[in-house]
């Protein structure tokens, strides 16, 4: 018998619970980017999973694991595929300790089954990455996932308190912990975060919580140019106010979101919306000010949202941050302005079309570049796009993007300085290479 | 095998260096640095050997960089002689981070002590290590904007020690700790590289290596600039004293403040033997014949501040509070703030010396925690006292002790330890802020097994392979030299 086989008898004969597939007709469902793996395994019990990647570090095969699927995709294109570890039946809720605003769930949870049972208790996690339906918690966690509201509540590192993780040799070991202030040892969690699944797996996580806001409302502004809203947008930055969402909004991408969601944005206008939570008098005095801040700076309309409506607006605005060639750009705020020229410049240079949405105080914009089948532009649009993002002292990922394109770029640029250090951790941490490499930054 | 294996733990790491080498080295480093830089002689080096915990031991030699070059060339002095290198800030640590245990070389940052730039539209700004943290925020007040991380220390602890430690402080609470404000370093490897982590801008692609390094407690790396977030002053501020008759009410008070969500920016809690030292040394008007006081702060806008005061005053009187005092005007604010910030000195005006702990423990099991502390310090024959921020569940008992007893400086360890496995038994932690050190090598056995351990040497092994930078730390390991400071 060959590794495979033995592998497989190994695999069957340990999990007798854990579903084992190698039927070529459901592993197509699995492919990712095109390759498809030799078996999908779906173990129930951290344990099993755990079994699984050991067996995988001793037969020589390489894993990877695989939430909802939602951003299986991030990445450049995996070298191969033996195992794809599934864990979307590892879903417990270990503990939700409302009263100390912690929570320990699995890490195959999906976003909004959590966020559904917090809810009960007043209570949310503080992340709002598009597509919570599919998305797990794992995956979330390994892409370093985020989304608008991330301008209050910081992303995944500024609320993960504790992690296990599946190491390449099948040991789970345990970073952080339950309580929200730690500094024992190294702070491994941020290790983890955003890896992409090359240094372990991620079998549960610890969470710091928030309580749900009392009231929302959103605002939203249009101007006539991207200028005068990211002046806008630095001003209120620097006020006293304390929006929870900053999101910039470029004609295209409302002409989108219009289209594709039934909101009503103006479409030759950029929209700043805005959003505030908390006490109905913090939020309204914050509100009347902010309108007569945009007056200022040539603010042309208002409106406001709430309710039903908002809940819709800011799902717009997520899921919108997923086209089918999506740059995200992460730049200084006080570039995005000109950033935004470039992308016009560039896309017009090319024969492409941009739309954009950005979190805005954050200086994230998520550049959709349209026609997605114009390889050969495209691989060109996104160098000089790259070459900009880095003179604005940022970077440039091609989040989303056809295998075909992804072929010829580097969806990460070129590594930095720091890169052999990362390839020193991943040595350490992984040295048979056990976990898919090709995806992650710089090959590994 | 994936896991390195764990170095021997028989013989020191290091030998001391000799006489003749450290001449040696002593002219290569005054060579690159200038005599007046390079500190050798035994009255020098005798402010070089302890920082604020209760160990010490001497390093070879004291170094002043004055660049980012100048720390990479002493790396690879070191590197040449292969002997261990200390980053030292203001040695304010509490768990004898910055105390060279097998000696060597010690870089003191006092000559990088500047901001590099400030910028507002953007809310960073760039310091070197030796900046003390409250310096920063005293240069971005005038614009309105601050430093969040406020280490009780802040008057003279520096950011680089803070980035060294993820140091947190009072408010923290709801901003979050060194961690959750800096976002990029300039690094000095082992291998004397400057390496780049992390930058202004958010999401660098590739591993969070500055996550990694906070906190490292220079023993990954040392860091030579930092990137930070500034923040706008709050619009106001209500700062509030509440009395209680109980401990038991004070914490209670502390769990449902959280556990309704109303989260305060800092809630802080001294109890009686702490508010008799703080009141003796500052006369902030603490009462003397309370159990506990909480300290709390709420700010923000004006409207949700006063909505927050009511709220917070609410729960104190369902817990019984005696009085709850608001502070009438800032200068009162100050004073409220004065005895907290002060009360770790003022401790040291009732007892020769004290041994302070940083556990944490999940918020709602801060009442069964807090008599355990006591009961286990009465079992030593041990006095203690608590102030810490209690908001986190991170508390700090000071344990008092006179180490010219005989046997008491063993007692008081036995008794910190206890209180680690108290900790660690409710779900909690051995260190919320002041890192491992020296001082809690063996407690990390508390809440990691071997193999959360072998991960963590891993990661060592791929930074610090030698262990050139502060060995012997973090880890358990004896065969030291430090001894217990004299007083
Ligand atoms: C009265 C008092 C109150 C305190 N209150 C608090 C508090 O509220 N919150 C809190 O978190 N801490 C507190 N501390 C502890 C201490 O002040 C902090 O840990 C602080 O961050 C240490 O800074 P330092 O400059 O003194 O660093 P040091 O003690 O000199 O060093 C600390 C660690 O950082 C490393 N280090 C220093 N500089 C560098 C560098 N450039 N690169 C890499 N590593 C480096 C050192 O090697 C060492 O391991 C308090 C201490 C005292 C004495």
């Amino acid at each position: 018998m060959g590794e495979i086989e033995t592998f497989e008898s190994a695999l069957q004969a340990f999990a007798s619970t854990a579903r084992v597939t190698s039927d070529a007709d459901i592993l197509r469902n699995y492919a990712v980017d095109g390759l498809l793996p030799l078996f999908v395994v779906t173990p129930t019990t951290t344990k099993q999973a755990a079994h699984v990647v050991a067996l995988a570090n001793q037969y020589g095969l390489s894993l990877l694991a695989r939430g909802g699927g939602s951003r299986i995709s991030v990445g450049n294109l995996p070298e191969r595929i033996d195992v794809l570890l599934e864990t979307n039946r590892l879903t417990h809720v270990l503990e939700h300790e409302a009263p100390d605003l912690t929570c320990h769930v699995e890490a195959g949870l999906t976003l909004a089954a959590l966020q559904a049972k917090l809810a009960k208790k007043g209570q949310w996690l503080a992340l709002d990455p598009a597509d919570a339906a599919q998305s797990t918690v794992g995956g979330i966690l390994a892409s370093n996932a985020s989304g608008p509201k991330r301008l209050r509540y910081g992303s995944a590192r500024d609320l993960v308190i504790g992690l296990h993780v599946i190491q390449a040799n099948g040991e789970v070991t345990r970073s952080g912990g339950r309580v929200v202030k730690n500094v024992a040892g190294y702070d491994l969690n941020k290790l983890y975060i955003g890896s992409l699944g090359t240094l372990g797996i991620i079998a549960d996580a610890n969470f710091k919580l928030h309580p749900l806001p009392i009231a929302e409302r959103t605002l939203l502004l249009t101007f006539t140019n991207a200028g005068d809203s990211m002046q806008m947008v630095i001003a209120l930055l620097g006020s006293l106010l304390v929006p929870s969402a900053l999101e910039l909004v470029d004609p295209a991408a409302a002409s989108d979101m219009n289209d594709f969601f039934g909101v009503n944005l103006p479409t030759n206008r950029y929209t700043l919306a805005i959003d505030f939570e908390g006490a109905t008098a913090t939020i309204d005095r914050q509100v009347d000010e902010t309108r007569q801040l945009a007056r200022k700076y040539g603010v042309l309309m208002v409106d406001d949202l709430a309710g039903e409506s908002q809940d819709h607006f800011w799902e717009a605005v997520r899921e919108h941050t997923q086209g089918t060639v999506t740059c995200k750009v992460a730049i200084l705020v006080s570039q995005v302005a000109i950033y935004l020229q470039i992308v016009e410049q560039v896309c017009h240079r090319h024969d492409l079309e941009a739309a954009v949405v950005a979190h805005a105080g954050n200086g994230i914009l998520f550049v959709e570049l349209r026609p997605s089948d114009a390889t050969y532009r495209l691989v060109e649009a996104i160098a000089e796009l790259r070459l900009h993002a880095k003179e604005a002292r940022g970077s440039l990922v091609v989040e989303r993007c056809p295998v075909d394109l992804k072929r010829r770029i580097s969806v990460w640029g070129e590594p930095g300085s720091d890169f052999y250090l990362m390839q020193r951790l991943k040595n350490q941490f992984d040295p048979n290479g056990t976990f898919v490499k090709g995806r992650f930054v710089g090959g590994l | 095998m994936s896991i390195t294996a764990l170095t021997p733990t028989t013989s020191p790491l290091f030998e001391r260096i000799s006489e003749s080498k450290k001449e040696e080295v002593v002219r290569d480093l005054s060579a690159l640095l200038g005599a007046k830089y390079v500190l050798h002689t035994f009255y020098d080096l005798m402010l070089y050997e302890y920082d604020a915990s209760i160990d010490r031991c001497t390093p070879d030699i004291v170094v002043l960089p004055a660049s980012t070059e100048d720390v990479a060339a002493i790396v690879k002095i070191a590197v040449h002689h292969n002997i261990p290198v200390v980053p030292r800030g203001a040695g304010t640590g509490l768990s004898g981070g910055a105390i060279p245990i097998y000696g060597g070389i010690v870089i003191v940052f006092t000559r990088m002590n500047r901001i590099l730039e400030v910028d507002y539209d953007n809310l960073r700004a760039v310091v070197q290590p030796g900046l003390v943290n409250l310096y920063l925020t005293n240069a971005l007040n005038p614009q309105g904007f601050y430093y969040v991380p406020d280490p009780s220390s802040q008057r003279s602890c520096t950011i680089g020690g803070n980035v060294g430690e993820n140091a947190g402080g009072p408010h923290t609470l709801i901003y979050g700790v060194t961690t959750n404000h800096v976002l990029g370093l300039e690094i000095v490897t082992s291998e004397g590289e400057i390496v780049q982590v992390g930058g202004l801008a958010q999401d660098t692609p590739g591993y969070d290596l500055t996550g990694l390094l906070i906190g490292s407690e220079g023993t990954l790396c040392i860091v030579t600039k930092i990137i930070t977030r500034i923040v706008h002053l709050p619009e106001a501020v209500k700062t509030m004293v509440a009395v209680f008759d109980t401990m038991d009410d004070a914490s209670n008070t502390v769990s449902e403040i959280i556990a309704t969500g109303v989260i305060p920016a800092a809630i802080e809690m001294m109890d009686q033997m702490i508010l008799q030292a703080v009141e003796a040394d500052s006369h902030a008007g603490y009462p003397q014949d309370a159990a506990a006081v909480l300290l709390m702060e709420t700010e923000g806008l004006r409207e949700g501040v006063t909505e927050q005061v009511e709220q917070i005053v609410a729960i104190c009187d369902k817990h019984h509070a005696r009085a709850v005092r608001i502070a009438a005007n800032e200068a009162e604010r100050q004073l409220f703030w004065a005895g907290r910030k002060n009360a770790f000195g003022a401790v040291g005006r009732i007892s020769p010396e004290f041994y302070v702990q940083d556990g944490v423990v999940p918020r709602t099991r801060l009442p069964y925690v807090l008599r355990r502390v006591g009961e286990i310090c009465t079992s030593y024959g041990l006095r203690v006292g608590n102030v810490f921020h209690a908001g986190d569940g991170n508390l700090h008992p000071l344990i008092l002790f006179d180490s010219q007893i005989p046997g008491e400086v063993e007692r008081v360890r036995k008794a910190g330890h206890e209180i680690l496995a108290v900790c660690a038994e409710v779900g909690g932690t051995i260190t919320g802020e002041h890192g491992v050190g020296i001082e809690k090598q063996e407690e990390m056995a508390l809440i990691f097994n071997e193999v959360d351990l072998q991960v963590m040497q891993q990661v060592r092994q791929a930074w610090n392979p030698h262990q050139l930078f502060n060995p012997g730390k973090l880890f358990p390991m004896p065969g030291r030299c430090a001894d217990v400071k004299q007083l």
